[in-house]
């Protein structure tokens, strides 16, 4: 095992390597798969997951079994509610954001309150409101046009805005900057690996234990939210369950990216790696005709495979 | 007849020698008493006899003959049944099923026959029917039942198993009387049909009652064999302290007699799981040992003095004003700090670095936000260097050090920002001797500049030692204060020993 463990020292550098052999890979099999506007298009998708994954990545960091599976749902919820209230007007963009982070957080609120509160399995509980999500989508969507995007808002994600790269992509890097800030210069960061690694021992040194928890999965319907608001400004207008996407890719990205599904190690460049990664294989597995039934597989598949070398629980013998 | 006899049984775990020479002689028919201190080796005995452990040295005659007891079913085999002081027993069973499991009754030697096993665990029950309460049934989940009952439930499960000779350690802790007087029938019931019974208690009352000869244990070492009838408590605690007597010259200050006006923190008839009644009060600039037995209680009321488990009633006043503790985070911030000698569980932020693992404390007192690690270290090295740590970096991983070294950084934290009350939980569990005496002279140092200080050791000379005042806890509560020369080790041990 430890063989295996080894090469998975440092999953940034994997990821990379990956990145660029699945690069040239696509590129032989149908040329121009690796051209500039190539990889800009599937730099904005990583991105819309990126974020996603931040949230996710800062759940799974908690511990105890941290997940959240709700985040799809989010993305989908938030999605509707920016285009419902801009509805295609650039005026209604502030307060269309407000009104994504008030949603995202609010379901993240619920989250963790289950979570720490009620102690429901961070699995059951997101799973549950993820549940709760996809009913609440329907019901909104009888008869009521889901709205457009701003034309601000598609600029903002598709068209180059400075050296070339749209502002999802400067947004993207500002996230993954403020995450590295977050985790690392400050002292909620700490308490977050605190928590993470060995949570007794962070409530003896009186780290708010339930507190941190619940700001950790409303950070994550936060993320989720702004992923919606931006996957909105993406495809034009919303449609049902436009977030389903998410969910898996999110924490395959965060594992390939080295943070354990046991928390308490790892960061956020890994799981920009990880997305990256993830939305070039999906491009692959299109460019080759496998159809989205195949892709989830293949999905799935990393997924159980990355268990293999990162993140397992420990075994009976340490 | 000897029924079982251990000759220069020894064990060693790593560098600590648990046992150094067990001699025991076990005859059909008598109820054989071990008795010794705190860590003394009675348990390593045990689970030698019992295959949970196996000897490094030393032989085991069973009938005379030479044995190897491979693991708990070849104890089994050889008719050795045991009581586990730490229970043994499968919450989410039935009493039944846990009664009957070293030897599960088999239908077609593959199905459980749930009317044999059912008639087979009624036959126990029945033993204790009149003390054991309605609810211990054979259908009864082992979880649902209360303490006493779940020990009686171990046991009927070491007297299931029919065995010759039978291991009880610590089978009473949790009976009322009425109960330890109907096992005692049962055990003397036993006796003459011929079992051999090895009892392990701490209550000398129970030891006096029950057993026909006693073998003190000390230090790792059998120190001797003496009939009960023939001798006293008093000349049982003799045996048990030997020689050290003399040993443990307290080295502390001289006793403090503090104003009331210095009294720091003042604990008010405090109750909760583990302890009951307890009151006590300690002075600015006093070390307050708490002794006795493991688990008389002194661990869960630190534990409930820093929040991290709630009293059922009570009071606990700081500098006079009464302490409203619900968790940890806001003991801290009214000045108390605790070290828990379970550094793994409690202490150690495993994984992370060693700076990290210095400055949490000084965050939540100075409610930083950013941490900013040029700060941080400025804070952490003369905490670290006040207890002579040694590591190679501040961005090490904790995980790199010593135990010895990891427990002091787990104390450097209460160091930045100094506490007013520091409540230590057997803080040199597992510890090397020199990072043991670089603690003991901080604590002293502590103490010095003015600071109420707890301390709860399992090890009686670092109380001897260091403590001002001792305060003997027995079954939850305080049975004697020891202060000035009454610190002996005889005095300690007579005070734990007593009957609750």
């Amino acid at each position: 095992m430890n063989r295996l463990t080894g090469i998975t020292a440092n999953p940034l550098l994997i990821a990379l390597v990956l990145i660029a052999a699945l690069l040239f890979l696509g590129d032989a099999l149908s040329p121009g798969f690796a051209s500039g506007s190539q990889i800009l298009r599937l730099l904005i998708v990583a991105a819309l997951l990126g974020i996603v994954a931040a949230g996710q990545n800062l759940v799974i960091l908690g511990g105890r079994e941290g997940i959240d599976l709700s985040v799809g749902g989010v993305v989908s919820l938030s999605a509707i509610v920016a285009g419902n209230v801009m509805n295609g007007m650039d005026g209604g963009i502030p307060l269309a954001i407000l009104a994504c982070v008030a949603t995202g957080a609010l379901f993240g609120l619920f989250n963790g309150l289950g979570v720490t509160l009620l102690r429901i399995p961070p699995l059951v509980m997101t799973l549950g409101m993820l549940g709760v999500l996809q009913g609440l989508l329907v019901v909104i969507r009888q008869g009521i046009p889901s709205g457009r995007a701003a034309p601000a808002l598609s600029e903002f994600v598709t068209r180059p805005f400075l050296f070339g790269l749209p502002g999802i992509i400067w947004l993207w890097i500002g996230v993954g900057l403020l995450m590295a800030f977050i985790l690392h210069r400050t002292v909620f960061g700490q308490r977050v690996y605190a928590i993470g690694s060995n949570e007794r021992a962070a409530f003896m040194a009186g780290v708010p234990v339930r507190r941190m928890r619940i700001a950790l999965f409303m950070l994550s319907g936060v993320f989720a939210a702004i992923a919606g608001l931006c996957l909105l400004g993406y495809s034009g207008s919303s449609f049902a369950n436009v977030g389903e996407q998410y969910m898996l890719p999110s924490i395959i990205a965060v594992v390939f990216g080295g943070t354990p599904l046991s928390g308490g190690k790892g960061g956020y460049t890994g799981t920009m790696a990880g997305a990256v990664l993830l939305v070039v294989l999906q491009s692959i597995l299109t460019t080759i005709n496998i159809d989205e039934s195949g892709r989830q597989m293949v999905f799935g598949a990393t997924l159980l495979v990355l268990m293999l070398f990162y993140g397992r629980g420990r075994g009976l013998r340490a | 007849m000897t029924k079982l006899k251990l000759s220069g049984v020894s064990k060693a775990y790593g560098a600590t020698l648990a046992l150094r020479r067990g001699d025991l002689e076990l005859d059909s028919g008598e109820v054989h008493v071990l008795i010794g201190a705190n860590g003394s080796g009675k348990s390593t005995l045990c689970k030698i006899v019992a295959g949970s452990v196996r000897p490094d040295a030393g032989e085991v005659l069973l009938d005379g003959r030479a044995v190897t007891v491979s693991g708990p079913r070849a104890a089994q085999a050889l008719g050795i049944g045991i009581f586990y002081q730490e229970l043994s027993l499968a919450d989410h069973r039935s009493v039944a099923e846990n009664i009957c499991l070293p030897d599960l009754p088999r239908q077609n030697g593959l199905f459980i026959d749930r009317t044999a096993l059912r008639a087979e665990a009624e036959r126990y029950i029945a033993l204790f029917e009149t003390v054991a309460g309605a609810a211990l049934q054979a259908d009864t989940i082992v979880g649902d039942l209360r303490a006493d009952q779940r020990q009686l439930v171990e046991i009927m499960k070491a007297l299931a198993t029919e065995a010759p000779i039978l291991i009880f350690d610590e089978p009473t802790s949790a009976l009322d009387r009425a109960q330890v007087d109907r096992f005692f029938e049962i055990l003397r019931d036993l006796k003459s049909k011929g079992r051999s019974i090895v009892f392990i208690s701490h209550r000398m009352d129970e030891i006096f009652a029950i057993g026909d000869r006693v073998t003190v244990i000390r230090d790792g070492e059998t120190v001797g064999t003496t009939t009960i009838s023939e001798t006293s408590p008093d000349a049982v605690i003799h045996m048990m302290v030997g020689e050290q007597e003399t040993l443990a010259t307290p080295q502390a200050a001289p006793p403090i007699h503090a104003p009331s006006t210095d009294i720091a923190l003042k604990v008010e008839g405090l109750t909760g799981a583990g302890f009951h009644e307890v009151s006590f009060a300690v002075g600015r600039g006093e070390i307050l040992g708490l002794g006795g037995l493991h688990g008389q209680g002194q661990s869960a009321i630190l534990k409930a003095l820093f929040g991290a488990v709630a009293p059922r009633s009570g009071e606990v006043k700081l500098a006079g004003e009464r302490l409203r503790i619900d968790s940890p985070r806001s003991a801290i911030a009214q000045g108390l700090a605790y070290v828990s000698g379970d550094r793994g569980r409690d202490g150690v932020i495993s994984g992370r670095p060693i700076l990290e693992n210095v400055t949490p404390i000084h965050a939540l007192r100075n409610r930083l936000l950013l941490a900013r690690p040029g700060r941080l270290a400025e804070k952490a090295l003369p905490a670290l260097k006040a207890l002579n740590t040694k590591f190679a970096g501040l961005s090490h991983s904790i995980g790199s050090l010593s135990g010895g070294n990891q427990q002091k950084i787990v104390i450097a934290r209460w160091l930045i920002d100094k506490p007013d009350i520091l409540l230590l939980d057997d803080p040199t569990k597992g510890i090397d001797l020199s990072a043991k005496a670089d603690l003991f002279a901080l604590i002293r140092e502590l103490a010095a500049e003015g600071l109420a200080i707890v301390l709860y050791s399992s090890e009686d000379a670092e109380l001897l030692n260091n403590a001002d005042r001792i305060l003997v806890f027995n079954g939850g509560s305080v049975s004697r204060e020891l202060s000035g020369a009454e610190r002996t080790r005889y005095n300690l041990y007579q005070a734990a020993y007593e009957a609750a």
